[in-house]
This record gives C-alpha cells, structure tokens and sequence, in this order.
C-alpha cells in the first residue's frame, strides 16, 4: 500500500492519496468548486512539504475543472473572448507568483505566507457566504423573495479600453478582467488553487456577466492558470511530484462525478451553508495552526540559501 | 574523509599481535524503488585475535551524505508564529545511525569520540552561518533528524552471536537521500580506537523513480507539461466515462 514518491522523496499510503482525493473531489462536484483550498491543507497535515503540496494541488484542480469545463462547452456555455482576456492578467499574476513563492521560500518564510493568505482568504470567504446562505434560507422558509442588491457598476463604466464580449452581452472596460486575472493567477501559484471560489462571485457581482455563462468561463480560465502554475512551478521550484499528482487526480475525478450526483439532490442554499462552514472550519484549523505554540520553536529546511 | 584517513592509517599501523577487525554488510546497495518503505542492512564483523570482552567496545556508524541545511527558529509576533533567526549547517550528514555495545560515553572519552565523529554529539558542521549562538540551532537540527527516524543512537544494539563474531541490524528509513553512505566499524580498547574499518553503502534510486526525479530537475518543462497533460487527459476520460446516456 506504500508508494514512494519521486519529488517529495517520501513513501505514503496511496490508497489514503485516492481517498483523499475522492473525498475533495466528491466535495468539489458537489458545490461546484476546484477543491484546491482543501486539498493544500489535507496534504499538509498527511505530511507532504508544503510546497510539494502547492504545487501539485494544482493537478488535481486542473483535471477536476477539466470535466466540468467539458459539460459546459457542450452547453456552448463559455466565453472563450471573456476567458481570454482575463488570463492575459493572470498569466501575469501567476508569474508573480511563482516568483514571490521561490522569494519567500528563500527567505523561510513560505509556509507563513501560504498560512496567512489561506486563513484570510478562508475566513473571509466562509463568512460572507455563512451570512448569505443564512439569509436566503431564513428568506426561503418566511416565503420572501430577496432581490439581491446590484452593485454600482458606475466605476467600471468610467474605465477605458473597452471591448465587446458577445457571449456574456457585455460592453466593458477590458481592465477589471485583467486585474481579476492577475489577482487569481498569483493566489493559485502562492494557494495551489484554482481560484473558483474568488472568480465566480467577481463574475457575477463585479462583471455582471450572466450566471449561465459563469461557470463554463471560470472553469477555462482556471484550467489555463492551474496549467501555467503547474509548469512554472515545476521549472523554478521542482516542486510537482507527477506520483502524486497522479494519485489525487485518479480519486478526484471519480469523486467529482460522484458529488455532482449528489449537489443536484441539494438545496442551493444549503449548500453554500455546508460550504460555508467546511471553509470555515479548515480556515480555523490553520489559524490555529499560526497561533498555537508549535512542539519544537525549530524548524529545518534543506539546502542553504 | 579525514576519519576515513585515520581509519586507514590505523589498519596499517596494528601490529600483527594485536586484536583485529573484519566486517562486512549484508548489502552494498540500497535501491529505493516505487514500493520502497524502508529496509535493514545487517553490518557483521569478526574480531581476530580476540583479548576478551572486558575493556573492550565496538561502535557501529552508518553516516549518510553531508547535506547543507538551514535551522530556523520560530517567535512570537504579534501572536502569530514567524520564523525569525537562522542558521546554516554545512557538513551534517543526511543520515546517521549508531549501535554500540554500550553508551558511547562509557566507551571511550569525549574527546577521542569527537575526533572520529562517534555520537549525535560529536556531530559538528564545517561551516555555519549564522548570527547568533549556532548551539541550539544545532541542537535543534539534531533533534529534528531524531524524530524523522534519520539519526538515531542505539547503544547495547550488538548482538554476539560467538565470543568474536557480532552483528547490528541497521534501519534505513523511507525518507532517506540518494547519496554514498559510510559504514564504520570501530574497536576500541581501554577507550582507544585499534582497529577500525570503513566500506561504503550506496542508496540509489531505479527505474520509474529515478527517471521521473531525474526528468523532474533536467527537464522540468517537458516533466510540467507532462502533468498538466495527464491531469487533463484523466479530467476528460472521467466526463467521457460518466455522461449520462441521453
């Protein structure tokens, strides 16, 4: 049941490698997200190294989007003009990325970042939608209809640089896709994470682009992240351990399958509740982690800078 | 390599009437393959000529390649815990292990065990870098090995199986490096080394773990793309495999 792993130079228990991807998979067919932001913490707490786990995350994501992407191509639900221009900023962003990842990396304090942007990100993430899903459940059962109040697209209207993006019907300023793209190509190289869980809701409630689309675009446009980081990572950290990647990837897609079975049984509201407490409760475990006196003050890490 | 010398110079300098050493391993190769979880090597030795039990010690060491590694020590900021202060080692091995027929200290005197490198103590880096007192760093790093089951003593671990003939069984863990290894017999006497001898262990990887770590830092683009290619080819069986009939 051991099996070595090249890159991470050490063996582990793959059946617990497959389950451990089923069971995000699964997670992340369910609510319709990559999963990155749970399996970077799981393969943490197995023992994997942190950046083994950033880098090789991103796989698993890549071919979890890969068949979601593939339903909804055949629904000609992608705008392929929207996706592109979002991942010129985040091919920029993912070189930021993997740039400041090897920076930090140097100077030991890697694991501090990759803590910080996730308890924030999951923490911030998981209570907005808490309070969402709370609120349209209360809505639900009172029998009111919540009309959700529109953003001001004013500030974006003033932008420059506009372009046409036939698919979503939108005539806009090609500069907040840039930056989105940016933002998210630089969280998926620090995070290992698609970055679904930031573009849907930028899509929807700063684009404004029809929620039809939403998600077939999303899923190209982290298909393309993920694969970029995968290959910076693998050039300029040699952090991608193919073994693993490959184990996860074998759980995930059929775990995948399996949790859009069972998402479509559910509630929306629901949910994005039970999302929103499992993000919260893996963003608590990390600050924890951060907060708590560690059993030895000393770390060691190979090589010297 | 100067404890090699000395070693040398030590089998040459034994006069024919002394007590002598023979040894030898159960394996001269390690080959880490893909269900790789871990092995034992078997060091054996004989003593020639031997005086008798009493005063007499032998140390078993099996030294892994030097490996360059940086301690850092975590603080308290602002309530979260940051790695502040650092410290380069140079010249730690990787891996060490010692069995002994007793602690090493009741062997001989600390001085003649630093000078042959005997004990988690004797262990010393060639080079630090470091602005603060290297000591607990070192410490630290010693301890860290201890747990990942890396360096590890194990005195009163030789088993006689004859007056002279003796064996140690030695654990070489699933997290080891690739590298040349050192396996040293010494035979001590009223606390001196008089015989000691040093054959190398070679820890390899082999077939499909060795091309994918070796593709993995020679040609990491092909070995990226590599990934994202199966990852998407794997993404688009399973949509293919679970369609639902329409």
């Amino acid at each position: 049941m051991e099996l070595y792993l090249p890159v991470a130079e050490l063996s582990v228990n793959w059946l617990l490698l497959v389950a451990l991807g089923m069971g995000v998979g699964f997670l992340s067919g369910m609510f319709g997200v990559g999963g990155g932001f749970l399996m970077t913490p799981l393969l943490v707490f197995t023992g994997i190294p942190s950046t083994v786990a950033v880098a090789t995350t991103l796989s698993h994501v890549t071919a979890s989007s890969m068949s979601g992407a593939l339903a909804q191509w055949r629904k000609r639900a992608i705008d392929f003009t929207m996706a592109g221009v979002m991942l010129g900023g985040g091919v920029a962003g993912t070189v930021f990325g993997v740039w400041l990842f090897s920076a930090m990396r140097r100077q030991g304090q890697m694991d501090l970042i990759v803590a910080l942007t996730y308890v924030i990100m999951l923490g911030s993430i998981g209570v907005i939608m808490l309070r969402e899903s709370l609120a349209s459940l209360k809505a639900y059962r009172s029998g009111v209809t919540i009309s959700r109040r529109l953003v001001n697209r004013g500030w974006i209207q003033a932008l420059p640089f506009k372009m046409r993006f036939r698919q979503s019907r939108l005539y806009i300023s090609v500069i907040p896709p840039i930056a989105i793209g940016f933002v998210v190509g630089a969280l998926s190289a620090i995070m290992g994470i698609g970055g679904g869980f930031i573009i849907v809701p930028a899509m929807i409630y700063i684009l404004r682009m029809p929620t039809n689309v939403v998600m077939g675009t999303s899923l190209v446009q982290i298909i393309a992240v993920t694969a970029i980081t995968t290959v910076l990572q693998a050039t300029s950290n040699y952090a991608v351990d193919i073994v693993l990647a490959g184990l996860l990837v074998s759980g995930g897609v059929v775990g995948a399958q399996l949790g859009v079975r069972t998402g479509a049984k559910l509630r929306g509201e629901q949910l994005r509740l039970l999302l929103a407490c499992l993000v919260l409760v893996v963003g608590a475990g990390l600050f924890y982690q951060l907060v708590a006196r560690p059993a030895d003050v000393y770390s060691l890490s190979e090589g010297v800078p | 390599m100067k404890r090699v010398l000395i070693a040398a110079l030590l089998l040459v300098a034994a006069p024919a009437s002394a007590e002598d050493l023979v040894s030898g391993i159960s394996q001269d190769t390690i080959q880490i393959t893909s269900n790789y979880t871990g092995t034992d090597i078997v060091v054996f030795g004989a003593i020639e000529r031997a005086q008798g039990a009493q005063g007499r010690g032998i140390v078993v060491v099996v030294r892994g390649p030097d490996e360059p590694m940086t301690v850092r020590r975590r603080d308290r900021v602002a309530g979260v815990w940051v790695n502040r202060d650092a410290a380069q080692f140079e010249g730690l091995p990787a891996y060490y292990y010692l069995a002994s027929t007793e602690p090493v200290a009741r062997i001989a005197p600390a001085e003649t065990l630093r000078r042959y490198g005997i004990g988690l103590q004797s262990l010393t880096p060639s080079a630090i870098g470091s602005h603060h007192d290297p000591e607990p760093f070192r410490q630290a790093a010693i301890r860290y090995h201890q747990r990942s089951g890396l360096y590890a003593e194990n005195p009163g671990s030789i088993d006689f199986l004859s007056e002279t003939l003796f064996r140690a069984r030695v654990p070489v863990p699933a997290g080891v490096t690739r590298g040349q290894y050192n396996v040293e017999v010494y035979l001590f006497r009223g606390g001196e080394v008089i015989s000691a001898q040093s054959t190398p262990l070679f820890v390899d990887a082999t077939g499909l773990e060795r091309r994918l770590f070796n593709m993995a830092h020679n040609a990491p683009f092909f070995y990226g793309l590599a990934c994202v290619f199966m990852a998407m080819l794997l993404g688009w069986i399973s949509s293919v495999l679970f369609r639902r009939p329409a």
